[in-house]
């Protein structure tokens, strides 16, 4: 192999797109010409500094947001039926009896997907920057009474900075039938939303967990309050967080307050 | 003045079904849909405008979708829409051109010393590749950025193969002497 026709392979060399049989002869002559040599070492000094200093980004978050929903925006209305048809849906199931059970968990999976939409929607438009928060503050004093008047039950608010979950503030939001407090924590940059409502009010259906578009919703039912927790962030951190909620929450049920 | 992206498809169009998909399939490539605007365009705002404008497009084309390369394919688009962008005159041009007749050595005559390159900083890194025509641009983002081989490359870039390489060839000369002139001047 002459030096030429090392010049003219060296691109397809360095980026693995020759046949075994040239690579061979390519390694030969890199091994006898000291001229190649130093153009081959060229060739790697520019991709380790196109590698260190051009690197792939990642889309920033708000481009993230902005596209899934303008892609949400796209489906089909039949999709996400609203809540009166799921009302009559329920009712003719109860009536058709039998057929009842198919029914049933029809429409409770649609009521549960309609909600997790709804909550997901919120969380999301939330990050959009539009209303993020009604009021911004990591003290829970101040964030609790901010719901007075507003709602009509007074969502539990705690303060979890020092685990690593700083309280932001608060919104008020409209969701499943009626007012709902969101709180809303911060982890590094991810931001989580809280839902809750009273139980007794519904609905409640759901799964336990549900992800959806990479973001993480995870339920339950606390004495009193149905729950909900919206992010971004990852599971098992989220699931950390939920535990402290929980924890805080049979604390403070108990009557000597601890 | 085209539309804004997101008016391009009729409102409430998509099967739940097909929305699925295309989030399994297709939203996994944002990173690299965003990286390969970034690096084509001269800003963020048009490099975010062009990165939606070009995943709605996909949405809407999802339905003949057929291949088992999503990322090829989405990165094919966002290639286009980034042309389209340029041509249409919608961002700035790219101000620095690169004088052929200055820097066009035969090759072999002078190496740039591999310690120059290892010198590069970020600034003139991203400037080297910034100043690159948009045919050389694409190749070696597509290529050292993306990871992508030859022939996708000449899938993504509608040329022959030979044309791949050739042109990634021209776009290494060329940053390997932009950025031995900057560790020049600068030393």
């Amino acid at each position: 192999m002459t030096c030429k026709d090392f010049e003219a392979q060296l691109d397809a060399y360095i980026d693995n797109e020759l046949p075994p049989a040239v690579v061979g002869e390519m390694t030969e002559h890199l091994g006898a010409c000291a001229a190649c040599a130093r153009s081959h070492e060229r060739q790697l000094a520019l991709r380790r500094a196109l590698t260190q200093h051009a690197p792939a980004l990642q889309a920033p978050p708000g481009l993230r947001a902005s596209i899934r929903q303008a892609i949400r925006a796209q489906i089909r209305p039949a999709a996400t039926p609203r809540l009166p048809e799921w009302r009559w849906l329920a009712a003719a199931a109860v009536l058709v009896g039998v057929v009842a059970g198919t029914w049933r968990v029809a429409t409770t999976r649609a009521r549960a997907e309609a909600l997790t939409d709804a909550l997901l929607a919120s969380h999301v438009r939330s990050l959009l920057g539009s209303h993020l928060l009604d009021v911004a503050s990591s003290d829970q004093h101040t964030v609790k009474p901010w719901f007075n008047g507003k709602l009509d039950y007074s969502p539990s608010v705690y303060d979890l900075a020092g685990r690593g979950y700083p309280l932001l503030g608060g919104r008020l939001d409209y969701v499943a039938n009626g007012a709902v407090a969101a709180l809303v924590y911060g982890r590094r940059q991810h931001v989580i939303s809280v839902f809750l409502w009273p139980a007794e009010r519904g609905p409640t259906a759901g799964p336990a967990t549900v992800t959806r578009q990479g973001y993480h919703m995870l339920h339950w039912i606390a004495p009193d309050y149905a729950y909900w927790v919206v992010s971004d962030l990852g599971s098992t951190e989220l699931r950390e967080f939920t535990q402290l909620l929980q924890r805080a929450d049979s604390a403070a049920a108990r009557p000597d307050g601890r | 003045m085209r539309e804004r992206a997101h008016s391009t498809i009729a409102e409430g169009t998509l099967a739940p079904s097909e929305l699925a998909r295309f989030e399994a399939l297709v939203l996994p490539h944002l990173d690299a849909a965003y990286t390969l605007a970034r690096y084509l365009m001269d800003n963020d705002d048009d490099a975010q405008d062009v990165a939606q404008e070009a995943l709605l497009r996909a949405l809407k084309y999802f339905d003949g979708f057929r291949g088992d390369d999503a990322r090829a394919w989405v990165l094919a688009i966002v290639r286009n829409a980034c042309h389209t962008w340029q041509r249409t005159g919608r961002s700035h041009p790219v101000a620095v051109e690169f004088n052929e007749e200055l820097h066009s050595g035969a090759v072999g005559d002078e190496h740039p010393e591999a310690a120059l390159l290892r010198a590069a900083d970020r600034e003139a890194v991203r400037g080297a590749v910034a100043a690159l025509p948009l045919e050389f641009r694409e190749v070696i983002i597509l290529r050292e950025v993306q990871g992508l081989s030859y022939k996708e490359i000449g899938e993504i870039a509608e040329i022959p193969v030979g044309t791949v390489m050739s042109r990634l060839s021209r776009a290494r000369r060329r940053l390997a002497r932009a950025l031995s002139s900057v560790a020049r001047e600068r030393s």
